[in-house]
């Protein structure tokens, strides 16, 4: 089994290194999401950074290739994707709360609205219909060098900052309203993180979907919830569980021959399951 | 930061959200060592001068000075009305109250010393290690006071820290404070809408109501003209041989 994944490394490393490295960046942010209480939203920005695509790929349609060819470009579709998840992410935030509108019914309108928008601008075009399910049910295959180079660099960041502020992240998270008296200026981290979380869920939708995104986002971090006594070690534990059912997931993916991000989600859906069952199961024990 | 030492002072504060003036023409001195209480009905704008002080708030006009030591925070602890935790999220008492280093600079060591001093102060020793969650309501109340402690402040705010908590509890916890009023010379500001915890506690009331703070020491605020001014209800005041104050409400048309 080992020895088929090593053999297929020459030609899939880019989307196996891609494929972990979004596991690392995501299920960093991803511990943060899962302290505020805020799952849905992952779920939300992932599904507007799909809409980004759309109306990209839309765009692309219209304009004439000879005097604007960058707007049939993968970057013009990455920066959609990107702007789309992160004006998601910005919107949804709790903290800008606006009239009777709570951050959880501006969420759901973010979803549906991009669910449904995002099928219909491209509902005419055959290809543009065919990408917009490919990005739904995920595929991680043709990952490039550059995404590597680009996941790689912001996970590295991501780890780095998660480590030279981790008592404000965790104040910031757990407690906005102490976190403010004592100094921090929460809407500004507010604003911060909801840019860096659409950052981070608008390219990995438009290397490896909407599927693999919110998985490696929101499970890796559910299970460390479960596995840890405190808020910190999840920040070590989450990368971990998901870069680790990342190396199962491929590893397994290749000699069955399924799809790779499918299997990974699988594996840390089972994964919290067990997460869930262990310590009930102890508690029944004693 | 010497005993008696002016704290904070607050000169012509007017406080406002918006359009919409809270407070005006606000004058107060906190003094090191006293235990401030702020005192009046829900919306009368205690906790918004609170939050002008811990500088969330910034006044619409007037001056509010805070002693150097203070300036950045650093020395200042909070105790928030209720904290909004996720009941779901792991966390020890240890954890928690860690989080109050915030802003702070300490080594390790140093870090190690303040959780104990903390938890030792409010009875928690031996605790640290305890999931948070399963710890009783009076003993999460007191975690969060030592995760202002754990600061070593020369100032505690505290904002209607006693809501929810049984009578019991709450004797505990008000004792506690006095104590460390008392024995670590801490300066609290203490905001609830209880008189009696006031009358019991204080040794300065700021009254606030109809927009504007009367301030004073306690036995200058708590008459029966004063009170009946800001409640708008008749009030009895009595003062035992302790010392200790006795407010009673007096039925609309009776003598008492």
């Amino acid at each position: 089994m080992i020895e088929s994944f090593l053999s297929s490394w020459p030609l899939f490393h880019n989307t196996y290194l891609a494929g972990w490295l979004i596991g690392l960046l995501l299920s960093l942010v991803g511990v943060l999401v899962v302290a505020r209480d805020q799952i849905f939203l992952g779920a939300a920005v992932s599904q507007a950074s799909t809409l980004g695509i759309a109306l990209a790929m839309w765009i692309g349609g219209w304009a004439a290739t000879d005097t604007l060819p960058w707007l049939r470009s993968d970057g013009f579709l990455s920066t959609m994707a990107v702007v789309f998840s992160m004006l998601a992410a910005l919107m949804t935030g709790p903290g800008g709360d606006t009239g009777r509108e709570s951050h959880e019914a501006r969420t759901g309108w973010v979803f549906l609205a991009s669910a449904s928008l995002s099928i219909l601008i491209v509902s005419h075009s055959p290809h543009g219909l065919e990408e917009i399910h490919r990005l739904l049910a995920s595929s991680i295959i043709g990952a490039t060098v550059a995404d590597v180079w680009a996941f790689g660099a912001l996970a590295g960041l991501t780890a780095l900052a998660t480590w030279a502020a981790h008592r404000r992240i965790l104040l910031f998270a757990m407690d906005p309203e102490m976190a403010a008296a004592v100094g921090m200026r929460t809407a500004r981290w507010a604003a911060f993180m909801s840019a860096w979380l659409g950052l981070a869920v608008g390219l990995s939708i438009r290397t490896s979907g909407m599927l693999y995104t919110f998985g490696c986002l929101v499970l890796p971090a559910l299970v460390a919830k479960n596995l840890c006594r405190e808020v910190r070690p999840m920040f070590l534990v989450a990368p971990v569980v998901a870069v680790g059912t990342g190396a199962v997931g491929f590893v397994l993916a290749n000699h069955y021959d399924f799809p790779p991000a499918q299997m990974t989600v699988a594996l840390l859906s089972l994964l919290l399951t067990v997460a869930w069952l262990v310590p009930r199961m102890r508690r029944g024990a004693r | 930061m010497e005993r008696n030492d002016a704290v904070l002072k607050a000169t012509g504060l007017v406080l406002a959200y918006g359009r919409r003036i809270i407070l005006e023409d606000v004058n107060l001195e906190v003094r090191s060592g006293q235990f401030y209480f702020f005192l009046g009905p829900n919306g009368s704008g205690k906790t918004t001068l609170l939050r002008a002080i811990l500088g969330v708030l910034r006044p619409r006009t007037g001056a509010l000075w805070l002693h150097p030591d203070l300036a950045r925070l650093e020395r200042i602890g909070f105790v928030p009305q209720r904290c909004d935790l996720n009941p779901a999220l792991p966390t020890t008492v240890q954890e928690f109250v860690l989080l109050g280093l915030v802003g702070t600079r300490a080594s390790r060591k140093e870090e190690t010393g303040r959780l104990e001093w903390a938890l030792a102060r409010v009875g928690l020793e031996g605790m640290a290690g305890r999931d948070y969650w399963s710890v009783s309501g009076g003993q999460r109340q007191r975690a969060l006071v030592a995760r202002a402690l754990v600061r070593q402040p020369s100032l505690l705010i505290l904002d209607e820290p006693t809501n929810g908590l049984d009578l019991s509890t709450e004797d505990t916890f008000l004792r506690l404070l006095a104590d460390l009023n008392r024995k670590e010379h801490l300066t609290l500001l203490f905001v609830t809408h209880y008189l009696a915890i006031a009358a019991r506690y204080a040794t300065h009331l700021a009254i606030f109501h109809s927009g504007r703070v009367e301030v004073g020491p306690r036995q200058e605020m708590l008459t029966r003209d004063a009170l009946e001014r800001v409640y708008g209800v008749g009030v009895e005041v009595s003062t035992d041989p302790s010392g200790l104050v006795g407010v009673r409400v007096c039925p609309a048309g009776g003598d008492q």
